[in-house]
């Protein structure tokens, strides 16, 4: 070997090329959309059941309730109580867990590849046959409304709360906490969960993804025998278009008197999962703040040691979801946070990102691609993103080359259509007392300064 | 049972640091993984969270390397990398696609030998900022945030190591200084106090011959300096210790805490699945009574620390309802605790099936096998640990359980720390 140079990077050896795993797609008898795909690595399997019962489809008045019944399934089933059913589950060593979210809710199990046949039963006894015993709602409800009086005294996540009232319109589902409010959850009572778990929990519309050291043709077989005699279709969602609270740029200040740093939050409406500038943002918005060395990041801390962590994201949803920045700042930091921020969001809504910087953030973006997927419940999450948004079935195998097409023309088209820091809304929760002043004096927009809204 | 098994081979080079190789070639990325042999622990009176303040200070540059370049590189090659700071070790690791393993061998390498000549006032000043302003989104501006600082100076004698925080304190951090970092990277940033664990997508040959060539010329360090203070404990605390706290806290939150052996003590796999049959899943006593039959707590959870200095730590952890009453909460917890001693064995046996599938789970990504690896090699000379994890908790039996909830679990033995929420009753 030649003397070794320390100075230079070293050049990368040989690619190996990586490909995503094939993907078996069936429809079984019900109508529900199979995907199975073989991972040998390990003897596991990991399974998610994706049903469209999601927060985005109720009315403001019972937001939460499908978060409450998701986490009500482990109460008990028509044929065991909640406590049999963890036990049952634990011998055999597998982990089920059902979470809501804004489009559906996902029924999670993981277990050793030879416990799939009975893991498989108890999964359909469990989502099919839930018996929603009383004391365990009202159990699940007394956590879930305990979990909102945490999130008003958590100051990162008070301020997203927060911000998503200034972003959004009051009747836009996505202005509230997924997990709903105090006046909504507390409302929802045993025959709620019921009959929602029973108009809402039908395979039609829904998918079963399967990865794992498993065979295609004996998980159909299973899944017909676990859940063909399960029948319907969801009750139709509803129809909303995320408008905005506000176009013109605001900032807020909630007093958090005391604080040794503010939380804030800088954003507005951005694009929904099927733009078709999804690939564009997504290379511009890494170079915003989405990787380490993000202009954001690079500005905030690494220069000027304002935060530990600044970062930007498209909160892309079926609607428009949020577009946000991100920090937890010192508090003499804040206002000159702030004006960095809003001074990164111009320059990048007039200017757009370079050629050097987009060429980065397309190899960040293509090689990370196949480190996230190592695991069968990685690649069992991408696979469920499918069936939720109606994407290709070679999505993610052309993935990659959609990455890639990105230029800084397009990411800086996509930039001036999707960033606008003239219509930001700022949110900050911290010590007013220190903070309102600075924030006044940036002359960005009208501040007001609201109190912290006392427990429950 | 299982058809789980780790391969790897061990290393020395001449100046001795130890090396791990584990090759796996199913997926093509590779996992970079380096333990130094030094944390919180090393750090004397006056320099608290300095091993973690140097944490940062190794992503400033070093020799060959500017500033933001190790992020750069490793980011433009789809990479993922980070670095985490704990009592008794630091780690530096990188997952990247594996044609791109020299580029982390030398980032890795240029940092272990020649940090120095990048440090500067203005890089450590910098950090410093950064760093505070971790402490206080973490700590600081956190309902409960002061928790495991309370909790430490419970369980552990001023003159013990884990007596103070690995964040340490504002003062110690505004305090650092370049000969800091100059005399802390001489004395334990050396090759003979690291492990170096490579893993995935690799030859074993080539991947040995590529490490000499990066990391054989770095020079050895002197032998590694005592821990300060005094490292014996008894086994037991003596007594119950509390602590009660009135603060700005949403729901009260009840913290219990018990000495228990070292990791490094054949006992440990007992705390183990002892811990896991009070709060690991649904079915576990805690979660059980506390959460589902008597509805005193919202949640409940419980860790182990794996500790090696004198003794380490068993948690248990319920947050309660805002009317939740303290002492009935404790009363309760402490009955489901020291209810141990009549463990069954079907408890154990659905703790140890739940074990080995979280076990499968954590093995599923190359960067935490070879985060094991190192760690075993570490502390204990012993890699192929890795493969006997479940042996080792498959062999603990019900009675060693009773025997240590007996034993360990009991009033004399505990700590326990209160949050009040502020104005309730």
């Amino acid at each position: 070997m030649s003397a070794l140079d320390r100075t230079a990077a070293p050049s990368p050896g040989p690619i190996q090329h990586f490909d995503f795993p094939p993907v078996e797609r069936r429809a079984l008898s019900n109508g529900l959309d199979l995907r199975v795909a073989r991972l040998g690595r390990l003897p596991v399997a990991s399974v998610r059941l994706f049903l469209r019962a999601g927060e985005a489809a109720l009315p403001t008045g019972r937001a939460g309730l499908s978060v409450l019944t998701a986490d009500s399934l482990d109460g008990g089933t028509q044929r065991r109580s909640g406590t049999e059913l963890a036990e049952a589950l634990e011998r055999i060593g597998a982990r089920l867990d059902a979470s809501a979210g804004w489009e559906g809710t996902s029924v999670d199990l993981y277990c050793l590849a030879e416990r799939l046949p009975e893991a498989m039963r108890l999964l359909a006894e469990f989502t099919r046959e839930p018996s929603f015993p009383l004391e365990e709602v009202e159990r699940a409800r007394d956590q879930h409304l305990a979990g909102l009086r945490q999130r008003l005294m958590d100051p990162g996540t008070l301020a997203g709360d927060v911000a998503l009232e200034r972003y959004f319109a009051p009747e836009v589902p996505y202005a509230r906490p997924l997990d709903g409010t105090v006046a909504s959850v507390s409302g929802l009572g045993r025959e709620d969960l019921a009959a929602y778990a029973e108009a809402n929990f039908r395979p039609q519309h829904g998918g079963l993804i399967v990865v794992g050291d498993v065979d295609g043709r004996e998980v159909a077989a299973l899944a017909e025998e676990c859940l063909g005699g399960w029948t319907g279709r969801p009750a139709t969602a509803e129809d909303f278009a995320a408008s905005p609270a506000s176009t013109t740029r605001r900032v807020l200040v909630v007093d958090r008197p005391g604080s040794v740093q503010s939380e804030v939050r800088v954003g507005h409406i951005g694009a929904a999962r099927g733009t078709p500038d999804y690939f564009a943002l997504s290379v511009m918005n890494l170079v915003l703040g989405g990787m380490f060395t993000s202009r954001l990041n690079l500005n905030l801390r690494e220069k000027n040691g304002f935060t530990y962590g600044v970062r930007s994201g498209f909160g892309f949803r079926s609607r428009p979801g949020p577009f946000e920045v991100s920090a937890a700042v010192g508090n003499e930091q804040t206002a000159p946070a702030v004006r960095e921020i809003l001074a990164e969001l111009s320059l990048m809504a007039d200017q757009g990102p370079t050629e050097e910087e987009v060429s980065a953030a397309r190899d960040y973006a293509a090689g990370i691609f196949g480190i996230q997927l190592e695991t069968a419940s990685q690649i069992g999450s991408r696979l469920t993103q499918l069936v939720v948004y109606g994407l290709p079935d070679g999505y993610y195998h052309r993935y990659r080359d959609d990455v890639r097409s990105v230029t800084p023309e397009i990411a800086a088209e996509a930039a001036r259509r999707h960033v606008r820091p003239e219509q930001a809304q700022i949110v900050v929760v911290g010590d007013a007392s220190q903070v309102a002043g600075p924030l006044e004096a940036l002359g960005i927009g009208p501040v007001e300064v609201r109190p912290l809204q006392p427990n429950g | 049972m299982s058809r789980l098994h780790v391969p790897f081979e061990r290393h020395r080079l001449h100046n001795g640091l130890r090396v791990v190789l584990s090759p796996d070639r199913t997926v093509p990325i590779v996992a970079v993984n380096i333990w130094y042999g030094v944390g919180s622990r090393n750090e004397a009176a006056g320099k608290t969270g300095f091993a973690h303040l140097f944490e940062h200070m190794m992503f400033q540059g070093s020799a060959h390397v500017p500033k933001n370049r190790h992020f750069e590189l490793i980011e433009r090659v789809g990479g993922a990398l980070n670095a985490t700071t704990w009592f008794d070790r630091t780690n530096y690791f990188e997952t990247v696609p594996s044609h791109h393993l020299e580029l982390a061998l030398w980032l890795e390498s240029d940092r272990m030998g020649w940090m120095l000549p990048a440090m500067d006032q203005e890089k450590l000043d910098n950090q410093r900022e950064v760093v505070k302003n971790e402490k206080r989104q973490r700590y600081d501006n956190q309902p409960y945030g002061d928790w495991d600082e309370r909790l430490q100076v419970m369980m552990y004698p001023p003159d013990h190591p884990y007596h103070h925080t690995v964040i340490g304190s504002m003062e110690d951090i505004d305090a650092a200084t370049l000969e800091d970092v100059e005399r802390f990277f001489t004395t334990y940033y050396v090759p003979n106090n690291a492990v170096l664990t490579v893993a995935g997508d690799i030859e074993s040959r080539p991947t040995l011959d590529l490490i000499e060539r990066y990391f054989g010329a770095i020079a050895s360090g002197a032998e590694l300096p005592p821990l300060p203070g005094r490292t014996e404990l008894p086994s037991k605390l003596g007594s119950m210790v509390r602590d009660h706290v009135v603060a700005d806290v949403p729901l009260p939150r009840l913290i219990m805490a018990f000495r228990t052996p070292p990791f490094s003590s054949d006992d440990f796999a007992v705390a183990e699945v002892s811990r896991a049959l009070l709060g690991m899943g649904r079915a576990s006593r805690l979660y059980r009574s506390l959460v589902r039959e008597r509805r005193v707590a919202k949640s409940v959870v419980t860790y182990i620390y794996p500790l090696l200095t004198g003794g380490s730590m068993l948690l248990a952890w319920a947050t309660g309802y805002p009317d939740t009453d303290l002492a009935a909460l404790e009363e309760a917890m402490s009955e489901e605790i020291e209810g141990l001693a009549g463990a069954h064995q079907d408890e154990v046996d659905r703790a140890i099936a739940l074990a080995e599938t979280d076990l499968v789970h954590t093995m599923e990504r190359v960067a935490t096998r070879a985060d094991l690896l190192s760690m075993f090699e570490l502390y204990f000379d012993d890699p192929g640990r890795i493969n006997r994890e479940l042996d080792r908790l498959r062999a603990v039996t019900v009675d060693q359980i009773r025997a240590y909830a007996r034993e360990r679990l009991g009033k004399d033995n505990r700590a326990v720390l209160t949050y009040q929420p502020k104005g309730a009753k």
